[in-house]
């Protein structure tokens, strides 16, 4: 029989909102065993105590030890997740079952989420497209903030901390339920200064950028959230209306924005907690809603959602190519709001039948203003249903399939330079940048998969088709993009991307050992890529949105050994393998590759006064030489990580406290997935995260 | 188990079907960008080099790439504000500062600002660029760059900015 799962391994604990009384170790194994058996995708839970316990100074940071699962740095404190290698618009965030929509596409902006307002998180890897629709290629990032109290009043304050960029953050939270009536607020204040690398000085295409204290000037920011909700529980009925802010600020690299090295006259090194020009601030509101009614054979559900996603860039106004001196500092503009509704219904057939039915709407209004171009102004409306039926052969023997169709309709409006070109020796025009166009797209896609228990084993195996809809700017770009120095050509005659995907998840547990290897193959017919030409366009190299053959391939496995009431082990590792099968670059891989990693932990686990443990990890990165222009290889490395955990009873209340400590031998390396990679700018050196929580 | 091991052989039979065409002994992947050197000419222009309105910048490099070079772009704007993209590694700074910086002559005549991109015949991988460029007699005068670009056929570009002086 399968039981409790390692402490290390992540799959452990069932969300909190659903054990309320079921503390017992052997129910919570076999609740896991029924998460594993549950879905025939490769999938991972990750509880709250998890996130508390390795708090790695933001979520996206925590969930890195995922196997398959990456933080992308993106520069100015901001990180972006990748699963298998796939992000921006080829993975899906979704919050409490809606899909979060901000500028998902850009290589500079970040999740926009309170991440400590996170009760719990699930990484679904693999193709999701049947639940989630458009963009869930590489899978998808669920988090969850709906908890529902339990108690008349109960609340929690975190303090947080890191080394590296003088972070200090401040988080709290309170809730309560009266009878059927619940309610949750959350508020979280963050302030950090420049970054620190370990190196003192940039080289960049030969030239040299000196730094102050080892800091990258204007990497310092802030971020304020709050959400409100309220919420009727009963037996059969369900609903609750929430209500979230978040905004954040902060500052670009000053000596790189982008690609171009700038000089400037503000006095970068005045203060390393101010926020200079260029910058960017976004705020993100959403106003959601989420009712569920059920009774033992039938569960209905609705989700509603409006969102508005504000997003703005400040530079310092300088002409660039034919463009003049630009007046104000109002580089880009983006002003997106979203509005979501999805319906669900989940029926129980006999026994052994579960059939779900659901439909989703979602409609989109972006405008941008501001001096610099990049994406047009568009509407886009997608509509969807699907179906699909779990086939319980016997408790150990599990089926699903299910099919989706999605209409999508796209409406980009024109764009003309502000500025005028010279077209000839005599003539000058104000170019268009993007053509009006207006597309349909239909896609159709599946899923299947198979669920099997036997002994100490599950294996899990699952085959599916999932698409995503061309986005504006690769569709109708045609214009240079500055930050990277380059003329980009959107392609209007794009279709939907699609992918085929087999994936296999074998799981074998004893108590002592667990071993969880994941495999996968991965096929697109059509994967969008933006290629680098030869040929130039107003004076810089065109970068043209083509479509390819894409295979790509990989492995997640891990294996952990619980020697005894104190002492665990675990290794794992990832690998994955990308090739372009035809067009311009074919036999190269993709654009930010990444490279196999391995983490080997020790674990020493204590119960002295409450719970506590001391962790070491050592982990080791290949080096990445599968590079396409205009990468460049990127050498290996290893960093060795500490972390360690504490509770305390302090008058009835528990206190936390977790420490961790990263790059602990101050080593300096670069991440092939890295937006920095390309200016060659390092990691951040040794950091310190310290975090004190209490719950009341 | 007969499960397990049916699904492992699926997924290797497939990867090996997919990538078995893969192991090509002479990888036919161009992984290295093109050069820009002054190998057997005299280059021109070089960094700090100077000019007088009016006159004509012989533009001469030698371009070279493994598998075939694909086009060039020569590119000037002024730098009176000092951004710089210097590709010459004199760290810091790049040559004098504008001598008038401050007491600038920069209202006067117009900002030279100009593109030109070239193309060079297919497969060709050594080329010796030669571009009469004349600076328009109206041209403010100041410190302006000189960017060069090059492609080669794969799509990889190198880059090199000279800094260069405009006087009246």
């Amino acid at each position: 029989m399968i039981n409790l799962f390692l402490a290390a391994m992540l799959t452990v604990v069932s969300p909190p909102d659903t054990t309320v009384t079921l503390q017992n170790v052997t129910v919570k194994g076999l609740r896991q065993r029924d998460y594993q058996m549950r879905s025939s995708q490769s999938s991972v839970q990750v509880s709250h105590d998890y996130l508390q316990q390795h708090f790695a100074g933001s979520l996206m940071q925590t969930l890195e030890s995922i196997p398959g699962v990456k933080a992308m740095s993106i520069g100015s404190g901001q990180s972006k997740p990748t699963i298998r290698g796939l992000g921006f618009n080829r993975m899906a965030v979704s919050e409490d079952g809606i899909k979060h929509e901000g500028q998902q596409w850009g290589d500079d902006h970040g999740l926009e989420i309170d991440q400590f307002a996170v009760d719990r998180a699930e990484v679904i890897k693999g193709p999701a497209a049947l639940i989630y629709g458009s963009d869930a290629i590489g899978g998808v990032l669920n988090l969850y903030t709906n908890h529902v109290p339990t108690e008349p009043f109960s609340g929690a304050v975190q303090l947080f901390g890191r080394t590296n960029n003088e972070q200090i953050g401040l988080s709290a939270k309170v809730g309560g339920r009266h009878g059927r009536f619940f309610y949750r607020a959350n508020a979280t204040f963050i302030d950090y200064a420049d970054y620190h690398v370990p190196t003192d000085s940039i080289q960049y295409y030969s030239y040299y950028i000196r730094l102050k204290d080892q800091r990258l000037r204007n990497t310092a920011g802030l971020e304020r959230d709050g959400s409100v909700m309220f919420g009727y529980a009963g037996y059969h009925f369900h609903t609750d209306v929430r209500i979230s802010d978040s905004y954040s600020k902060s500052g670009f690299f000053a000596n790189a924005h982008g690609l171009e090295v700038r000089l400037s006259d503000i006095d970068y090194d005045r203060s390393r907690r101010d926020i200079d020009l260029p910058y960017q601030w976004v705020n993100h509101l959403k106003v959601t809603s989420h009712t569920v009614w059920h009774n033992e054979k039938t569960t209905a559900k609705a989700n509603l959602a409006y969102q508005r996603n504000l997003r703005e860039e400040h530079s310092e106004p300088i002409s660039h190519g034919y463009m003049p001196t630009p007046d104000g500092t109002l580089e880009r503009r983006f002003d997106k709001s979203t509005w979501t509704a999805i319906l669900s219904l989940c029926q129980q057939l006999g026994e052994r039948h579960e059939l779900n039915f659901g439909a989703s709407a979602e409609y989109q209004h972006n405008r941008r203003s501001g001096w610099g171009f990049i994406i047009p102004d568009f509407e886009t409306l997608s509509l969807g249903a699907y179906a699909f039926d779990r086939f319980t052969i016997c408790e150990h023997l599990k089926l699903n399939a299910g099919v989706r169709y999605d209409h999508a309709q796209t409406k980009i409006q024109s764009y003309h330079d502000w500025y005028q070109t010279p077209i000839s020796d005599t003539d000058s025009a104000y170019l268009q940048r993007s053509a009006r166009l207006h597309r349909h797209f239909n896609s159709i896609t599946w899923s299947a998969g198979i669920n099997y228990a036997t002994g100490y084993w599950v294996v899990k195996a699952n085959v599916g088709k999932s698409f995503r809809v061309p986005i504006p700017k690769e569709l109708g770009a045609n214009g240079v993009n500055y930050h990277i120095f380059r003329y980009e050509r959107g392609n209007a005659e794009l279709d939907p991307e699609e992918s085929y995907q087999v994936d296999v998840g074998i799981h074998w547990d004893n108590e002592i050992f667990c071993v969880q290897v994941d495999p996968y193959l991965n096929y697109f017919p059509n994967y969008i890529y933006l290629n680098p030409t030869p040929t130039f366009v107003e004076g810089l190299q065109l970068y043209h949105y083509t479509q390819a053959r894409v295979l790509r391939y990989g492995v997640e496995a891990q294996a952990s050994w619980r020697m005894n009431r104190h002492w665990e082990t675990e290794l794992k590792g990832e690998y994955l393998y990308a090739r372009q099968r035809s067009g311009e670059k074919k036999g190269f891989t993709l654009p930010f590759s990444t490279p196999w990693s391995v983490d080997a932990d020790v674990k020493y686990s204590y119960d002295w006064h409450g719970e506590g443990f001391f962790k070491l990890n050592a982990h080791v990165v290949g080096a990445q030489n599968e590079i396409v222009p205009p990468e460049k290889p990127t050498a290996g490395y290893w960093t060795l990580n500490f972390s360690a955990g504490k509770d305390f009873s302090l008058r009835g209340k528990t206190v936390k406290l977790t420490l961790h400590a990263d790059n602990l031998l101050n080593r300096r390396y670069y991440d092939h997935t890295s937006y920095y990679r390309l200016i060659d700018v390092p990691e951040p050196g040794r950091n310190v995260s310290l975090m004190i929580g209490m719950e009341f | 188990m007969t499960i397990l091991s049916l699904t492992l052989a699926l997924i290797s039979a497939a990867v090996i079907a997919f990538t078995a065409c893969d192991n090509n002994d002479d990888d036919p992947r161009d992984m290295t960008p093109p050069v820009i050197t002054d190998e057997g000419i005299t280059a021109n222009p070089i960094n700090c080099q100077t000019y007088h309105r009016g006159e004509v910048i012989a533009f001469n490099y030698v371009f070279t790439d493994n598998g075939g070079l694909g086009g060039y772009a020569l590119e000037i704007h002024n730098n009176f504000d000092h951004h710089s993209h210097s590709t010459e590694g004199d760290h810091d700074h790049e040559c004098d500062d504008d001598d008038d910086h401050g007491d600038d002559h920069h209202d006067e005549g117009t900002p030279w600002k100009a593109t030109f991109t070239y193309e060079i015949p297919y497969q060709v991988k050594r080329f010796v660029a030669r571009n009469d460029l004349k600076i328009p007699a109206d041209a403010t005068p100041g410190d302006y760059h000189f960017m060069i670009r090059v492609t080669d056929h794969a799509g990889w570009q190198q880059l090199k900015s000279v800094a260069i002086k405009i006087l009246e």
